[in-house]
């Protein structure tokens, strides 16, 4: 018998916990305004997460999926994306869709069960947040057909967890996007737990990188808590995809410091010890000492910093709870471009009685 | 508190009997939710609530009569506006768990009996026919039960019906005597209404009578009597328009208007009501078909409105379906015309050579001698009669 | 005899059946050291061990086709789809194969599996986790579908699902998952599948409804029974196929019917009781048959979805019409 295959996947981490730089940290990390801009980005994140929860817990937000100890890889991955680009997240992505330039109360509006929330101000072609579980990866690598078929320089990105790997979705995607040479990148944002399920018991592979193979597409793997590393490699990939070369997968690592959502309690199923090393290694603590390091942050901005967002974040949740229940109607007014005319008849019986529910719950 | 009083529902009606609640004491009620459906002598009315609050109490139960102004309902808690409602806080300590949404938990203890089917096979005879055999029947005043039924599968049939009714002609002379149930009903509705208009009548009206007939023989489509009966009418205001309007006693004056809102007495299961087809002056034949069609139809539906069965300007009445050649209609004041239609029949005329058989309307028309005088009503009655026998 | 949830009295039937068939296999997402999203399955693992109540990877398709090829060799699993949301995936194993297998095969192979699943809205929650397709299922011949609408129901028509030698799926009204409590013997009795149960007995109007919608229609019923109206109600509980004879019987007696369901209209549960009256039942029937449902559209955001589902106003007002008729 010969070799007549083989497959290594590669890891990479420029900045460690403590925030000391590897030696071959890319020219990024030399630039103070695009740092100081990445930490910014991630810090608002976490300042509107926060609040995010608060707000579920005072009943004023429905149940909320949280991106806290993900700040890194998602602020990253879309630092590195072009504006023409198009994002299909999962429903934890956060950081990523604010700083795409989703607000933060259209945010607060999806969770708060209000559909306006998808209706992005300010961004176009984004996919909404979407909840069955890597059904987003085939719409990805479909936007990636489309911009290919036009001869666009444009890319998709595809985003879900580890437990998304498991579902045939994820593989059909990637294996379509190897077969076509799509301008798609998969990136997979394993913070280790798929609600209860640990990455062990997901599946037998040592990495999720790997699965590439399957397809036929390079996977590497990258510290997801390193905003340099997840910012430069999908950077890297994108590059590639615009050349022609086809799509890849990038593996972050992470962890997912809080509850699978508001309604969880991950207690049931984690050992307090290792959420506590898993804080240790956390996204902000080490861009912050680096960039403390570098003489360009400080106490000082670090409490203005944590000012702003926390206004910048009360002026979005006054935006959201000002914001009226829209009209009944509307669950009929976009289901069609024109209404069909036998919706007419329920769409006056839903105005009739609107609100007339008495909020019933048995 | 608030207490919120019937209102005037439109028709200076003393009363209103209450048919159905919408709410119940306790129930959170926002502006504009039905709170009661009310039968007023003419129509059945929905009253929406005038306030956001809860229900404190009702003042009456279903089929009892509210006079207006009284007391209907209290509120208590009264908002001008909606709050926007807030989603309900989540379970803190028990564990209600769910990874999504909010699963909302009770203690109630569920009291319920369950009966799985299968087990009950009580055949109870009930006897069969479909929806549209049912309403024919209710129409024609039939009661299922005494009929035979023919159908396949047990059920009677339209042709079952028809051959009952005929039967009924035949028995009627060979019947035993029926008895009957003596009973006394507290008039409501339409029925009380007639009785209060009836005697306002018999105290102020100088009714006098006109009877005639119109030869309808010559007529091309034999057919939309109601709606050439209506034309006439107008012809008979264009006459003589002293017949189209009202008399007002207290100030002796005698109004005659332009517009010519006929009203058409119907009787219905519940009794007499009046719906009214407006400016009857200003519609083509075709029209009037129209208008006449429409009305039957929301008859039958009770979906006539209060304000279109007020105001009108004359009044025809078609009593002949079943028996009545001539009578003497009573108008409602203050209107002072009122025309009766009695049964079509095939009559013997003499004719210029011999003798013929035409079908013929008899035609009674009342006025009020008040204010019209017998020359008035007899030039109105020629101009009917004129526009009725035309052919078309 | 305990007070049970609904919740409470799907455990029970399920750890009652891991307790006298080695056969039966519990399989989901989070159902295992978890004990399931809603606690479904809570203590059962931990009772029974990781071979009997297993976390499986993240795939419905997967859980699905894996019961299948499990039941048909001598196991009898009870799968579980975390919400009906996700359950799409399994349409592909349920209707080509869970349906089909006995009859492809002349009985030689056969799928007692049951997948469980939450269904439903009315609970505040995300996209996609209000879903109410029972339709969907019983279109597919070979498959039966119920639905509990108490703790008693639920535990004994699980029982019965369970033991069931064919594919049953088993979708629980979310929204009263512990709504009231009721007293159930954990006895191991089942209730019998392909009948409907019922609730209330009255001679004016016949109301056929099922899941969360049985609390509506009660307080409706009551609020008309203050007016005199009196009214049957029947919980369908088995969703396919129809015990039609029940309903039928009622509808003799009452001469009107009314079908209030939480799913959309068009192509409803509810209209295939109303063509199988409509067939059968024509010559006891009043009037028309009504329907009171959730609307042709997606299911609204919860800010919104209350207005979706059918309200005691609704139904009330349903109830009325069919008097009038």
């Amino acid at each position: 018998m010969e070799t007549i295959a083989d497959f290594e996947v590669q890891y990479s981490q420029f900045l460690n916990p403590e925030g000391k730089p590897s030696s071959d940290i890319p020219e990024l990390a030399k630039e103070p305004d695009a740092l100081i801009g990445l930490y910014r980005a991630m810090t608002e994140t976490r300042v509107f997460d926060t609040k995010a929860v608060n707000l579920q817990r005072t009943g004023k937000l429905g149940t909320y999926a949280s991106s806290l100890g993900h700040e890194a890889a998602h602020v990253g991955i879309a630092a590195a994306m072009r504006e023409d680009d198009v994002l299909a997240p999962s429903y934890r992505e956060t950081g990523t869709m604010l700083y795409r330039g989703v607000r933060m109360e259209e945010l607060l509006l999806y969770w708060g069960g209000d559909e306006r929330g998808s209706d992005f101000a300010d961004v176009k072609n984004d996919f909404p947040y979407c909840v069955p579980i890597a059904t987003q990866c085939l719409h990805a690598a479909g936007a990636a057909m489309a911009f290919q078929l036009r001869g666009e320089s444009r890319c998709a990105v595809s985003l879900n967890g580890d437990g998304g790997t498991s579902e045939g979705a994820f593989y059909e995607a990637m294996n379509v996007a190897g077969a076509r040479n799509l301008p798609v990148i998969f990136i997979v944002i394993n913070n280790k737990w798929a609600i209860s399920l640990p990455i062990e018991e997901q599946t037998a592979t040592k990495t999720l990188a790997q699965k590439a193979v399957a397809a036929g597409i390079p996977g590497i793997q990258v510290d997801g808590n390193d905003v340099i590393a997840v910012r430069h490699w999908v950077e890297r990939a994108l590059a590639r995809a615009r050349k022609g070369e086809g799509a890849c997968l990038i593996e972050t690592v992470t962890y997912r410091l809080s509850d699978h959502t508001t309604a969880d309690d991950a207690s049931r199923y984690r050992k307090k010890e290792d959420v506590e090393a898993a804080w240790k290694v956390e996204p902000l603590i080490r861009i912050r000492k680096y960039l403390t390091e570098l003489g360009i942050w400080d106490e000082e901005k670090e409490k203005a910093l944590l000012e702003d967002a926390a206004d910048k974040v009360d002026i979005a949740v006054q935006k959201y709870l000002n914001t009226p229940k829209p009209p009944v109607e509307s669950m009929f007014d976009y289901m069609y471009k024109e209404l069909p005319e036998f919706l007419e008849e329920q769409r006056e019986h839903a105005i009739r009685y609107a609100d007339k529910n008495g909020g019933e719950h048995g | 508190m608030t207490t919120f009083n019937l209102p005037d529902l439109g028709e200076g009606l003393p009363d209103a009997e209450i048919v159905a609640w919408h709410v119940a004491e306790g129930d959170l009620v926002r502006i504009d939710d039905l709170l009661v459906s009310v039968e007023t002598a003419k129509a059945v009315v929905e009253v929406p609530s005038p306030y956001t609050g809860v229900v404190e109490k009702l003042h009456a139960s279903a089929g009892d009569i509210v006079a207006t102004g009284a007391p209907l309902v209290d509120f208590s808690d009264v908002t001008a506006s909606d709050a926007v409602p807030e989603p309900p806080a989540a379970d803190a300590g028990e564990d209600a768990a769910t990874v999504v949404g909010n699963v909302p938990t009770g203690g109630e203890l569920l009291q319920e009996t369950a009966i799985a089917g299968g087990s009950r096979r009580h055949k109870k005879g009930r006897i069969k026919a479909t929806p549209s055999v049912r309403t024919k029947a209710k129409r024609l005043g039939l009661d299922l039960a005494e009929i035979t039924a023919t159908g396949k599968n047990g059920q009677i049939t339209i042709a079952d019906l028809d051959s009952h009714a005929a039967k009924g002609k035949v028995l009627a002379r060979s019947a035993r005597p029926k008895t009957i149930a003596g009973r006394s009903d507290q008039l409501r509705g339409p029925r009380r209404a007639m009785a209060q208009s009836m005697s306002k009548f018999r105290d102020e009206v100088a009714l006098c009578t006109l009877f005639d007939d119109a030869d309808i023989n010559e007529w091309i489509v034999k057919r939309n009597i109601t709606a050439r009966i209506l034309r006439a009418i107008v012809a008979g205001c264009v006459a003589e328009p002293g017949l189209n309007g009202f008399y007002h006693s207290d100030a002796m004056t005698h109004q005659t208007e332009s517009r010519v809102d006929i009203a058409m007495a119907v009787d219905t299961e519940e009794g007499l009501i009046v719906p009214v087809i407006r400016n009857v002056e200003a519609m083509s034949i075709d029209d009037i078909r129209a208008a006449v069609k429409h009305l039957k139809q929301a008859t039958r539906n009770r979906t006539i409105a209060p304000q279109d069965m007020v105001n009108y300007t004359f009044t025809l009445s078609n009593f002949g379906m079943m028996a009545g050649r001539y009578a003497t209609p009573l108008m409602v004041p203050p209107t002072v015309g009122i025309l009766g239609t009695g049964k079509l029949q095939h009559d013997v005329v003499a004719v210029m050579g011999g003798i013929e058989v035409h079908r013929r309307i008899p035609l009674s028309l009342s006025f009020d001698h008040r204010c019209v005088t017998g020359g008035e009503a007899a030039r109105f009655l020629a101009a009917v009669i004129q526009d009725l026998e035309m052919p078309d | 005899m305990a007070e049970v949830t609904l919740i409470d009295a799907v455990t029970m039937a399920m750890a009652w059946e891991l307790e006298h068939d080695p056969m039966v296999v519990i399989l989901g997402e989070d159902v295992g050291v978890n004990g399931g999203v809603f606690r479904a399955t809570a203590g059962l693992q931990k009772r029974f061990g990781v071979d009997r109540v297993q976390d499986t990877p993240l795939a419905e398709g997967m859980i699905a086709g894996i019961s299948i090829g499990m039941a048909t060799q001598g196991m009898r699993p009870i799968a579980e789809i975390q919400f009906m949301g996700f359950i799409y995936p399994t349409v592909d194993q349920m209707i080509n194969h869970a349906g089909r297998i006995r009859n492809r095969t002349r009985g030689r192979l056969t799928c007692p599996m049951v997948l469980r699943a939450p269904f439903g809205g009315g609970i505040h929650a995300p996209e996609h986790h209000s879903e109410s397709t029972e339709a969907l299922f019983a279109h597919m011949p070979g498959i039966r579908v119920v639905i509990p609408s108490s703790p008693a129901r639920a535990y004994g028509l699980l029982l019965a699902a369970i033991r069931d030698p064919d594919p049953v799926v088993f979708l629980e009204p979310k929204r009263i998952y512990r709504l009231n409590k009721q007293e159930v013997e954990d006895n191991g009795k089942a209730l019998p599948l392909d009948v409907c149960y019922i609730l209330r007995e009255g001679t004016d109007v016949t109301l056929v409804t099922w899941g969360a919608m049985i609390f509506e229609t009660i307080k409706a019923v009551d609020q008309l029974a203050r007016n005199g109206v009196s009214c049957e109600v029947i919980d369908l509980a088995t969703i396919s196929p129809i015990d039609y004879e029940t309903i039928l019987e009622s509808v003799e007696k009452t001469g009107r019917l009314v079908i209030v369901h939480e799913a959309a209209r068009s192509c409803g549960v509810g209209a295939e009781i109303a063509a199988i009256v409509a067939e059968k039942g024509m010559y006891d029937l009043k009037g028309p048959i009504r329907r009171v449902t959730g609307y042709d559209v997606v299911m609204p955001l919860f800010r919104r979805e209350m207005d979706y589902l059918p309200s005691v106003s609704k139904i009330v007002d349903a109830i009325g019409a069919a008097m009038h008729d």
